[in-house]
């Protein structure tokens, strides 16, 4: 078949059916298979030269054209006529093929360079004809179009491991971005903790005003303990409200210092219509394990927690329940209705009664009557010579005579959210007691330097109660460098390092 | 490759052809996608169920506004329940203060007019509560707290002062007074709470229906405590065992319990705000008195805010054959 239509075409081009045609003179060194006798393909009206557009070496022809003209005896430039009537002057060149074979770069040029992305994809670049061809070409130039050709020309794994990897570094944003994390964790949507249903009231200030100037300690003191409050709210998607307490210089003058707290608690209420749980922290407590979640470490089990019956730890000596007969029975019950959510009101108990150092309000119409009832004249006048702590002993006397009041409240042990140092409460010893006594082998949750300013020093056990839960909460690498490294440069040089 | 011959089909032929796929477009490699869809979107359905469970705990513990969530079995009527019973009256019956005839007229008084209209009774003595030391006057706090415990599902509770009579057995208490579209008109709003003049004035905002307790005034000089109104639920509760509070009754208020309530009402604002006051002719109308307090033709009720003893029994004799000939004419 190859050599049946070989034959054939050799036969149409140079055989013997036009042999007139054929010049005399001799094959021309051109290898081409012209229909011009002499070879060469000619364009009427284009200097034609081998396809360079160097006017140079147009000119002067290659070696073997010129020799071919030369040959043919026309000089440049002479008369008209000959065979065909076609040629003119010089204007026909035969394109020469001899290769210009000179160097690797010569003979690889075109080679290499396709091989090379082309970046340029200007449409200023004359040869229009080239464009888009190239191996990188931006066929389209949108992106979505060129990542779509991408995509498109994918394998199915790759596009999955790509998918993995998108997901991967998705997940990442997500879990550290810390804006978006913090957006989740107040949320209760989406499975997030919904911090917002939390509002942490701080009282500060204390001791301020214009009566009584802070010093450098009690500003420290403040200043650490607020910091501590601000991360522990920013971590967990808390709100956090910082009250002034130097507002109790104008209730000492209406007879009313220590009840400010409930002022403070309504404000709450009505800023934060969206929380449902307000804890009231005094000044003089620490967070010590601020990865500890309220909702984690209390409100997700409050059944599990709380108490209801004060019989169980009971240092005032409350007889409950209430026995007498004209009440219900959730009245006369030592659990009131024994459910959870009917919890308004929890609190701690120390060693002399109820702490209001740290305790929790939910919102509720229960939680408006106690806040108004919890200051009344009458009972002041009858009892604030027999009241040190004030609010605490007006809650007190409400729980021990209000059935209203104590079917609502519930207590959790003092250690979950008010632990004492040995300083208050202290045993006779000086020891540990374990219902009031911060263990950090328990990693107690807070800390309430209760009673501090009363002839303790404040700021020494907050400053040690700041650098103990430091220690406690270290990341893996400060451990490593404090055990292990400082470790060894002590065994080594004998001197401690410094940290 | 070539086969020398090729492959054969099988001998034995299976006797059907098995379908192509289930489903048209439905592919082996489609089924992973769908499976994977399926699970992200059940995950997705579970998240929100959780955070609306979540949300659900929370927002109906904030609606229910702490109206603390009880059992069943003490379950109060909601709002617009017409109640079983749908009124209790109670009186104390303090047989140091008044003579037993008197008292049986009393007894007799609260029982027709509970009958006809299907209401209970609760006729206590303040022997029956413990009130520690304070003056046996404060009973009726207790009576009333006891009314609750007994007809946990009743409306409302009435409490009448011995000192008084029901006059018209054709009024019926849940209809011509405290229905929130009658009460509304009765109630005096932005009106000082004791006294013509004083800071503490009763809520101009107040909706009928949220009114918790319906009061009226003494003469123009203080609260009555006499002749009330109380409805059902945790707020009343809230209220009596407050009221009782023991450093209320250990307080030398000069009118005892009258003033204690009527401090309850300058102070908390909690209690304020579910008060509604109305005239004395709705449910507290004096045999004798000025400034239109005095009884008329029509009232529900009469009372003898200043009698005792034996000058009660004259002083009343003509309001309780008044009494008896209207129910029976009534029953008539």
């Amino acid at each position: 078949m190859d050599n049946f239509s070989a034959c054939s075409r050799s036969t149409s081009l140079w055989g013997p059916s036009r042999p007139s045609r054929t010049p005399t003179t001799p094959m021309s060194l051109s290898r081409s298979t012209s229909p011009i006798p002499g070879g060469g393909w000619a364009t009427p009206g284009l200097d034609m030269t081998n396809g360079r557009s160097s006017p140079t070496r147009a000119a002067s022809g290659t070696p073997a054209a010129w020799q071919q003209s030369s040959r043919l005896g026309r000089s440049p430039g002479g008369g008209s006529g000959g065979s065909g009537g076609s040629r003119k002057n010089n204007q026909y060149r035969y394109p020469s093929f001899s290769t210009r074979t000179q160097g690797f770069f010569g003979r690889h040029m075109r080679h290499l360079s396709n091989t090379l992305p082309r970046f340029n994809s200007s449409s200023s670049y004359a040869d229009k004809e080239k464009l888009g061809r190239g191996r990188w070409s931006p066929r389209n130039t949108t992106l979505s179009g060129r990542v779509l050709s991408l995509l498109g020309r994918m394998g199915r794994k790759m596009k999955l491991r790509l998918l993995v990897l998108l997901f991967f570094l998705l997940a990442l944003l997500v879990l550290f971005s810390s804006s978006f994390v913090h957006r989740w964790r107040r949320s209760s949507w989406w499975g997030g903790g919904g911090g917002e249903r939390f509002v942490m009231v701080v009282g500060a200030n204390v001791g301020g005003g214009v009566a009584d100037w802070k010093g450098e300690k009690e500003w420290a003191i403040e200043r650490h303990s607020l910091h501590n409050k601000k991360q522990y709210a920013r971590r967990w998607g808390y709100d956090l409200e910082i009250v002034d307490m130097k507002t109790q210089k104008r209730y000492a003058h209406e007879w009313r210092e220590g009840w400010e707290k409930a002022d403070f608690l309504r404000q709450a209420l009505q800023k934060y219509p969206k929380a449902e749980w307000f804890w009231w922290l005094d000044l003089t407590t620490y967070i010590m394990e601020p990865s500890y979640s309220l909702q984690h470490h209390i409100f997700s089990g409050l059944a599990r927690h709380v108490y209801r019956d004060i019989n169980e730890f009971n240092p005032l000596n409350i007889s409950h329940p209430f026995t007498d007969p004209y009440l219900d029975a959730e009245s006369r019950s030592p659990v009131g209705d024994g459910r959870p959510e009917s919890i308004h009101l929890i609190l701690s108990q120390d060693c002399s009664g109820f702490n209001l150092g740290s305790f929790f309000v939910r919102r509720s119409e229960w939680t408006d009557r106690l806040l108004d009832v919890w200051w009344d004249p009458v009972a002041y006048e009858q009892r604030h010579t027999e009241w040190p702590h004030k609010e605490q002993d007006a809650l007190e006397e409400l729980y021990a005579s209000h059935p209203w009041v104590r079917k609502h409240t519930a207590f959790l042990p003092q250690r979950m959210i008010n632990s004492f140092p040995q300083g208050a409460c202290a045993k006779d010893d000086g020891g540990r007691d374990e219902r009031f006594h911060y263990d950090k082998k328990d990693r107690d949750f807070l800390v309430n330097m209760a009673g501090c300013e009363f002839g303790r020093d404040c700021w020494a056990e907050m400053s040690e109660f700041k650098e103990l839960s430091r220690h406690l909460n270290r990341s893996w690498w400060d451990r490593l460098k404090e055990d292990v490294v400082a470790a060894a440069w002590e065994n080594m040089t004998g001197r401690k390092a410094k940290q | 490759m070539h086969f020398a011959l090729p492959p054969r089909k099988t001998s034995q032929p299976p006797p059907y052809l098995r379908p192509a796929a289930r489903l048209p477009g439905f592919r082996r490699t489609r089924a992973k996608l769908v499976a994977i869809a399926g699970l992200v979107l059940l995950s997705l359905v579970y998240l929100i169920a959780r955070a609306q469970t979540h949300s659900g705990s929370s927002s109906s513990s904030g609606r229910s506004h702490g109206a603390a969530p009880v059992p069943a079995r003490t379950r109060n009527p909601s709002r617009g329940d017409r109640g079983d019973p749908p009124v209790v009256i109670v009186t104390v019956l303090d047989e140091t203060k008044y003579t037993k005839e008197y008292l049986q007229a009393v007894r007799e008084n609260r029982v027709q007019y509970a009958e006809k209209h299907g209401y209970k009774t609760l006729l206590a003595t303040p022997s029956d509560y413990d009130l520690a030391e304070a003056p046996a006057s404060w009973a009726l706090v207790p009576a009333v707290r006891d009314a609750l415990t007994r007809f946990p599902r009743c409306a409302y509770v009435w409490y009448l002062d011995a000192a008084g009579f029901v006059m018209n057995p054709r009024l019926k208490l849940e209809e011509d007074i405290l229905r929130p579209a009658q009460l509304d008109k009765l109630m005096r709003r932005d009106v000082p709470v004791a006294g013509t003049d004083g800071a503490v004035k009763t809520l101009a905002s107040l909706k009928a229906e949220d009114a918790e307790l319906v009061l009226t005034q003494d003469g123009g000089e203080g609260l009555a405590a006499g002749s009330f109104v109380l409805r059902n639920g945790e707020w009343a509760k809230f209220f009596l065992e407050t009221w009782f509070g023991p450093l209320y009754r250990s307080y030398k208020f000069k009118k005892a319990e009258a003033h204690a309530l009527e401090h309850m009402l300058r102070w908390h604002s909690t209690i304020l705000s579910r008060v509604a006051i109305v005239d004395q002719h709705v449910l507290n109308a004096y045999n004798k008195g000025a400034g239109g307090q005095e009884y008329k033709d029509g009232d529900l009720v009469v009372r003898f805010p200043s009698c005792s003893g034996k000058a009660c029994e004259t002083e009343t004799r003509a309001f309780v054959q008044a009494w008896r000939r209207a129910f029976d004419a009534a029953q008539g």
